[in-house]
């Protein structure tokens, strides 16, 4: 997808209800209208160029270039290196400076908000797609950008048994195609049990999930040797027309489990309540697979493995499943972590806590992890890196769980992650270390396109910088 | 990193010196003065470290810090027979808003203003979130009762560890100022619609003109006490020394309507020592905020800005501008449930809004204990002070850092010599 067009200049951010208290919410409405200029909603032109300064890239976490230069063009990094080393073009605009540190836009591996809810209120949901219920102007978004997150695997929560498809988007854009990176990636499940549920039921809900898929294909298959035409009248039913390859049939291809004849059946015929569900168990999607709880690994990975999609599988952990860890390393997943980098447990005795640092405990493992954004919003991930390495990670380990691991656990490494020719154009400018107290993302690139500029936020002009959103509603002074 | 030579070498000194104690001790018939030697926490120790930030001004640049039965003896250059050498030194950190509500005994609400009750009976010493304060490296904090009166009562400073848990062995200093709300929080369990008509949901205030009022009330009171005998009470004696400077008063207030009222209140009455706690919207009424000549404890800085209290909003950047205006205040990181909340981290959050690192690291040690009454004893690493310091794996308060060890009156509550 193309990145927005914006001029490298003032651009401001159409933000909706803030956290504030309701009577600041009209007053930022204004406040933010007044600032704002044309909602940037043009694609970039192909040949778009923009040049980016900085007196410190950092490529990837062990790489470095000192007074360097990024060519972007089209969305996309076309040249990076050391100033005077690389042709610029004379004609592009131009933004950074020697006093900024440039570094790749995080990447967020996981996350469930951005919607307007999260989950259904359905155990199975496998035919829901978060594009129906993604708010591109929701704060999330807007904060994502001023933390320099330029890529986000949006999917549903963790309150359902089996939920929808999710996508990869960047927080630019006002419709829902704009902020799209990758469509209909992804399928959520959950170990933990939906609220409502025990344990137990939650399983059972799991393979039941699983065996009405497998009956359903065998009664469709049997009907069609019987020489019946269900599916495709059901099909039809449903609104569906049988076109292209949806018009082919193809054998199944799961790797544990699979049912014969499906040849028979006109892809497009199969159930779209049934069909994300065949794509995980042929291993053409991605799963999500949600643990609350140590125990719930053991779940998780069973079920994944008794359908054949444990190679597709990252796990979404929270804080104690740093105690399944040796199991997840068995496995060969990768995962999310979501929670506190410090998992505190207490003593119902003594009353003393135990802290464990979790990602300390999956590096020492060898197990992929990333970190995450927590709960609130502005929890970022940069924050989350430098705890880590105060809690114990080195500054390269931080670095890496941000950017490197979440982009190749999203199919992503060859376009986001680190500052490469060939890349896709999401660039940060900080205004010093990354890792720094003090550091603050002073402008944000995606695809090319100059998207955020801190002087000019007025959400943070509000928040950091003490001005009063009433001051824009003064008519008289 | 920690020094390897040294810490074995003292290591190897502290065995043999500790060996010879016990053999010594064994010696001597029905030693029962040994055994107490024997079992009571060491504190005496030599720390070395790269940087020890006094909150004085001084900060020594691999230095060590002496430390005898539980005070600080002596600190300099050089590193003079260490224990063990930590990458720097900083005061224990002092939350002058503690947060910890240990339940309704920690406020009488038999009435609506109660500045008489001190708190020192109402502590629970046992608990352990203390202890988790501690851990995040706070060794002394204000202990408050909740904000359901208007006026609350007399606070109790304490440390949150060493030695028992007990009032005797804990107590800083008692009844070190009285503590008042505005806001909502003094009028909102309080409405006569809601609950049965009698008993205390019968009782003022239930909004916050209630609440202006009540306060009011008591301070015309103990005014008119000092004249007529018939208005008499522990509570107008308590706040006639409030209005005579004797003893600071320290009100809630976050939202900008409630710190206009909390100024204007301390105008109102002339008070001396005003101490404005939960501090949100200042910057909204600067110069009021200036010309107050009050003092302020800010609300933890959140991600967000939400003070969590009457939707009050607190910019990251106040507390560096109020540096520049010159207006006294402190950090608080009120005990937060989320950890990246807590005291420890305020200083980078603060810094972060623009505060230098020297007024932020006051404004977690040096300026709460003098708001406090308790700057002669804590609040800084001069010599005569209790021995409450905390040790940390790099400079202290940013983010990448990590505090490895925390000793309060010279017990090593948290040890950065144990193995990660």
């Amino acid at each position: 997808m193309l990145g927005t067009q914006s001029t490298s200049r003032q651009r401001a951010l159409v933000g909706r209800a803030t956290t504030f208290a309701a009577r600041r919410a009209g007053a930022l409405l204004l406040s933010a209208a007044c600032f704002a200029l044309a909602p940037t909603t043009a694609l970039a032109q192909a040949q778009e160029q923009l040049v980016i300064e900085a007196g410190r890239i950092v490529v990837d976490p062990t790489t470095e270039i000192q007074d360097g230069v990024i060519v972007v063009e089209g969305g996309r990094i076309k040249a990076i290196g050391k100033r005077g080393e690389v042709e610029v073009p004379w004609e592009a605009a131009v933004v950074g400076g020697p006093q900024f540190t440039a570094f790749p836009g995080f990447v967020e591996a996981y996350s469930s908000r951005g919607m307007d809810r999260p989950n259904e209120g359905i155990d199975v949901a496998a035919f829901l797609d978060v594009r129906d219920s993604i708010d591109p102007i929701n704060l999330y978004f807007q904060d994502c950008l001023r933390w320099g997150i330029t890529t986000i695997n949006v999917q549903q929560g963790a309150d359902c048994v089996i939920g929808g498809k999710g996508r990869i988007v960047k927080p630019v854009g006002i419709t829902i195609d704009q902020i799209t990176v990758r469509p209909g990636y992804g399928l959520v499940l959950s170990a933990a049990p939906k609220r409502g549920k025990s344990r137990a039921t939650q399983a059972q809900g799991m393979r039941d999930a699983f065996r009405d898929l497998r009956t359903y294909l065998e009664e469709i298959v049997q009907d069609a040797r019987n020489g019946g035409d269900l599916a495709r009248r059901e099909a039809l039913a449903q609104g569906r027309e049988l076109k292209g390859e949806d018009a082919q049939g193809r054998a199944m291809t799961g790797s544990a489990w699979k049912v014969e004849g499906l040849e028979l059946i006109p892809r497009g015929a199969i159930d779209e309540k049934q069909a994300p569900l065949l794509a995980l168990v042929e291993g053409r999607t991605p799963a999500f697979f949600h643990c609350a709880a140590p125990h719930d690994v053991h779940l998780a990975l069973r079920t994944a493995r008794e359908n054949g999609f444990l190679e597709r599988t990252t796990l979404v952990l929270d804080n104690s499943c740093w105690k399944a860890a040796d199991l997840i390393k068995e496995a060969g997943v990768a995962v999310v972590l979501t929670g506190s980098l410090v998992h505190v447990e207490t003593d119902p005795v003594t009353g003393e806590e135990t802290e464990t640092f979790v990602p300390g405990v999956f590096q020492e493992k060898g197990v992929a992890y990333t970190l995450s954004s927590q709960n609130s919003s502005t929890t970022s991930l940069w924050y989350q890196a430098a705890r880590a390495t105060g809690l114990g990670l080195t500054r390269e380990q931080a670095l890496t769980a941000v950017t490197l691991t979440p982009a190749k656990i999203l199919g992503l490494e060859e376009h986001v992650g680190s500052l490469q020719v060939g890349r896709l154009g999401n660039v940060l400018l900080m205004s010093g270390d990354p890792l720094a107290t003090t550091t603050w993302v002073e402008h944000v690139i995606v695809e090319g396109a100059h998207v955020y500029d801190r002087s000019k936020d007025p959400r943070n002009k509000i928040l950091i910088e003490g001005e009063d959103p009433v001051d824009h509603l003064s008519t008289h002074d | 990193m920690i020094a390897l030579s040294s810490r074995l070498a003292a290591g190897a000194t502290l065995a043999l010196a500790s060996l010879l104690a016990i053999g010594a001790a064994s010696a001597l018939p029905g030693a029962t003065a040994q055994d107490g030697a024997e079992s009571a926490p060491r504190t005496s120790w030599t720390v070395a470290a790269d940087r020890i930030h006094t909150a004085t001004g001084r900060v020594i640049e691999n230095g060590f810090v002496r430390v005898e039965n539980g005070r600080i003896v002596a600190m300099g250059p050089g590193d003079a027979g260490a224990d063990f050498h930590v990458a720097a030194i900083t005061p224990g950190l002092v939350e002058a808003s503690s947060g910890i509500a240990l339940g309704e005994a920690t406020v009488e609400q038999v009435s609506e203003t109660t500045p008489e009750v001190s708190l020192e009976e109402g502590l629970d010493l046992f608990s352990t979130r203390w202890t988790v304060e501690l851990n995040g490296g706070v060794t002394t904090t204000l202990a408050l009762p909740l904000d359901e009166n208007v006026l609350g009562g007399l606070p109790v400073v304490i440390k949150t560890g060493g030695g028992e848990p007990t009032l005797d062995s804990r107590m800083v200093k008692a009844r070190v100022l009285v503590r008042g709300a505005f806001g909502d929080q003094p009028s909102r369990s309080n409405s006569p619609f809601s609950g049965t008509a009698w008993g205390m949901y019968h009782r003022l205030p239930t909004t916050r003109m209630g609440v202006e009022y009540e306060f009011r009330r008591a301070f015309y009171e103990a005014i008119r006490a000092r004249n007529d005998a018939s208005y008499a009470s522990p509570g107008a004696a308590v706040l006639q020394q409030v209005l005579a400077g004797e003893v600071p008063l320290m009100v809630r207030a976050s939202a900008r309507l409630d710190v206009r009222t909390a100024l204007a209140l301390k105008a109102e009455f002339a008070l001396p020592k005003f101490i404005v706690d939960g501090a949100g919207e200042l910057l909204e009424e600067e110069e009021m905020v200036v010309a107050s000549g009050a003092a302020f404890v800010f609300a933890p800085l959140t991600f967000d800005g939400n003070t969590g209290i009457d939707g009050g909003v607190l910019p990251w950047n106040t507390p560096a501008r109020l540096a520049e205006r010159g207006v006294t205040f402190a950090l608080s990181g009120g005990s937060h449930p989320n950890r990246e909340y807590r005291l420890a981290l305020q200083p980078g959050h603060a810094m972060r809004g623009g505060l230098s690192f020297e007024k932020a690291l006051e404004a977690v040690t040096i300026a709460p204990a003098r708001m406090l009454g308790v700057a002669d004893r804590v609040g800084s690493i001069e010599a005569g002070k209790d021995a409450d310091l905390v040790f940390w794996s790099g400079t202290p308060f940013e983010y990448t850092s990590r505090i490895t060890g925390v000793m309060v009156s010279g017990e090593l509550a948290v040890d950065p010599r144990a193995a990660k």
